[in-house]
């Protein structure tokens, strides 16, 4: 049992490549912490770091008390997950479980009962006897986490445990891998590019970007708080819609400038956001997420003067549960500027939409009526409403 | 006949199960509509392909026909040889005497077992040298990075380039001095050395032992030498038996080698001992060499055959199934 302690902690390949730089983060005993971003943010590499799969090139890690900078891998007392699984191709399941005990020199009869009892948390009873190559892929899942917990390390680590398995049987496995997160009560590292899996599994969730941390938090601090336009629109699914926009004084409050329309800000979110009063004037980004945009007419009331949107919408994706209005109106997307808006807006930007032109999601109720092709009002929840910096991309 | 009698007749022979003839028919039919389908292989129109079968078969004839000649003439005498068509068997039936003479001191030569069992002992020395080597280094420069791993490595394959003969020179006269003249290991020890062995064992290597199959272990709590031999070494084991096929191969063949280093005819293998038959053969007219020569060098090439029949079952594709997903 250990927590975990990253101090400043860098990598640098020999090309020169920062992976990581200067991550600070500390998982407490039991906790579990998911490192989430896109590919090639250093996120593996972190892990292979607190592995000790990868040297450490400054900065300090420390299982409890204890620097284990230089400790060699099977020092650590850390136990690890691999995406590939890596199973011993010619090992049965049951010499793969216990291969670690195996090497620990655990007698015989108490590695027995061990990997006994590891197979059965897991389900593998059945299997102990077969080769890798003879399992699906869900139950080689199993075997890589047997392997992991049979040792009882103090510090488990996942590199993306789950991205090999479909969709449906990777749902089932998240819960399986809490459970057995809580069996062990360790610290764990998960390592995932999927937001999803991020955001229902965490304790805890650190955005890595480009090796450097740009959010730790809880899943809904994360969603509901995002430090910036990059967690804003990397967290959440459909992402936030994000435009250019500006604050604008008008006779009776602040208004939200988007394109050729004007959206009136409450006081009182002025009165939580008190450095929103810098930017009157100034332009911003707005960041408006799917579900803060409603139909009017299936709402329980109409919406308050100056908080409608109106917009052309070009396809309802109807998903049953809600349905995904696909939309454009007048203000450009967060493009320019910063090298965050500007990597937004290569990832939404699609060559139908023209600049100065924004497309945009609303997630609606299954029950309203607005079709493809409409041009239609759509209610805002100006509470939901986050804005950014329109050159360093940070929330403010 | 009865035309009730026909009629049952008709009958029958429309209940029989149809004929094997009638089957065949049908099979015929049906194979000549599947031949009208243009057979494509690999994306080739079906004239490349029959080019490319048919270049094949050539080749495979143009190898075949030394092993047939030896084969029908090691059952001949001397002067059949010579005077006999060469790809057609002449009575007297002498396989059996020549295979027997294989055995006896032929003009005090030394004997072909004698020679055998050097060439088997050379072959099997320096390949298993060799393999061991091989794995050793190719495991080394496949997942260990040190400094100076890849010019090494480069400095490996450009051994490769170097032909046998060039270094043969200085290398007796190394062997002079430090008197591996007349001595096996004086052949062993060179012919442990693979370039191509190392360099077949990294790539295959960087192909069947994954990365991470290895980190794994490590973080399990094994040491390098453990994941040697327990994790990787099993992997390895088809690249493993092709450099040794090939080292085993190229040392029973090896004739360059030995004719620098052995001037004793015990130490001799099958390919210096055929040589000196071949020589007393061409000298003296009325011993009867020719015969021993044809099947001595018949008995020489099929250990290699041999070797490579056993061997080819671990050209199985497929021995990491299981251990990474795709």
């Amino acid at each position: 049992m250990a927590d975990v302690t990253l101090e400043q902690l860098t990598k640098v390949y020999a090309n020169g490549v920062v992976a990581v730089r200067g991550l600070d983060l500390h998982v407490d005993d039991g906790e579990f912490v998911v490192l989430v971003g896109p590919s090639g943010c250093g996120k593996t590499t972190a892990l292979r770091m607190i592995a000790g799969l990868e040297e450490i090139t400054s900065g300090r890690l420390l299982f409890g008390d204890r620097v284990v900078n230089d400790v060699s891998p099977k020092d650590r007392d850390a136990a690890m997950v691999f995406q590939n699984y890596a199973l011993y191709p010619h090992l049965s399941v049951y010499d793969n479980i216990g291969f670690s005990l195996e090497m620990r020199r655990v007698p015989k009869a108490d590695r027995d009962a061990k990997v006994r009892d590891a197979a059965e948390a897991l389900g593998l009873t059945e299997m102990l006897d077969r080769k890798p190559r003879q399992l699906s892929g869900g139950q080689r899942q199993r075997v890589a986490m047997g392997r992991a917990i049979v040792r009882e390390p103090s510090v488990f680590l996942m590199d993306e445990p789950l991205s090999n398995l479909d969709a449906k049987l990777r749902v089932q496995m998240r819960s399986e891998v809490l459970r057995v997160h809580r069996r062990l009560g360790v610290a764990t590292l998960y390592v995932t590019h999927d937001q999803t899996e991020a955001m229902t599994m965490g304790d805890r969730v650190v955005v890595l970007r480009d090796g450097v941390l740009q959010q730790n938090a809880a899943p809904r601090e994360l969603y509901q708080a995002p430090n910036n336009l990059f967690v804003a629109t990397f967290i959440g699914s459909p992402s936030m819609n994000v435009y250019q926009g500006a604050l604008e004084r008008i006779d009776d409050g602040v208004a939200v400038v988007l394109g050729s329309q004007r959206l009136l800000l409450p006081a009182s979110f002025l009165a939580e956001h008190p450095s929103l009063n810098a930017y009157l004037g100034r332009k911003l980004i707005v960041g408006l997420r799917p579900e803060h945009l409603t139909d009017p007419a299936t709402g329980a009331r109409p919406p308050e003067p100056g908080t409608t949107l109106v917009a052309n919408v070009d396809l309802v994706e109807a998903l049953g549960s809600e349905e995904l209005a696909h939309f454009s109106i007048d203000a450009p997307l967060a493009q320019e500027g910063s090298k965050a808006s500007r990597h937004v807006a290569a990832e939404l930007l699609d060559g139908s939409t023209a600049p100065g032109f924004g497309s945009g999601i609303a997630r609606l109720d299954p029950l309203t009526a607005i079709r493809s092709g409409d041009r239609a009002t759509f209610a805002v929840q100006m509470h939901g409403m986050r804005f950014f910096d329109i050159e360093s991309g940070e929330a403010i | 006949m009865t035309a009730t009698s026909v009629g049952i007749d008709v009958h029958d022979v429309a209940v029989a199960p149809p004929s094997k003839r009638a089957l065949k028919r049908q099979q015929r039919r049906q194979d000549r509509e599947a031949e009208m389908i243009p057979v494509r292989i690999y994306g080739l129109r079906k004239g490349t392909v029959t080019l490319v079968t048919l270049l094949c078969v050539l080749f495979a004839v143009f190898t075949l026909i030394p092993i047939a000649w030896i084969v029908i003439n090691s059952t001949k005498t001397q002067s059949n040889i010579f005077e006999s068509f060469g790809f057609w068997f002449a009575s007297p039936f002498e396989f059996f005497h020549n295979f027997s003479l294989l055995f006896q001191d032929v003009d005090g030569d030394g004997t072909y077992i004698q020679w055998l069992g050097n060439t088997a002992l050379y072959a099997g020395l320096g390949g298993i040298g060799a393999t061991a080597l091989s794995t050793f280094a190719g495991y080394g420069f496949a997942r260990f990075h040190f400094r100076g791993s890849k010019a090494l490595f480069y400095f490996v394959i450009a051994a490769l380039l170097v032909p046998i003969a060039a270094i043969t020179l200085p290398l007796y006269f190394v062997y002079a001095k430090v008197g591996l003249i007349n001595s096996i290991w004086g052949m062993v020890l060179p012919s442990m050395v693979s370039p191509v062995g190392v360099y077949l064992m990294k790539v295959f290597i960087d192909a069947s032992v994954p990365q991470e199959l290895m980190d794994a272990a490590r973080m399990d709590g094994a040491g390098e030498l453990r994941i040697f031999y327990r994790l990787a070494l099993p992997l390895m084991v088809p690249g493993l038996m092709t450099v040794l096929l090939l080292s085993v191969v190229g040392i029973w063949n090896n004739y360059f080698l030995p004719l620098v280093i052995f001037s004793e005819n015990t130490l001799y293998p099958l390919t210096e001992g055929l040589g000196l038959w071949a020589q007393h053969a061409s000298t003296s007219g009325d011993a009867q060499i020719y015969p021993l020569l044809v099947i001595g060098g018949l008995v020489t090439i099929i250990p290699s055959i041999l070797l490579f029949l056993v061997l080819q079952r671990y050209w199985r594709s497929g021995a990491l199934l299981g251990s990474i997903a795709n």
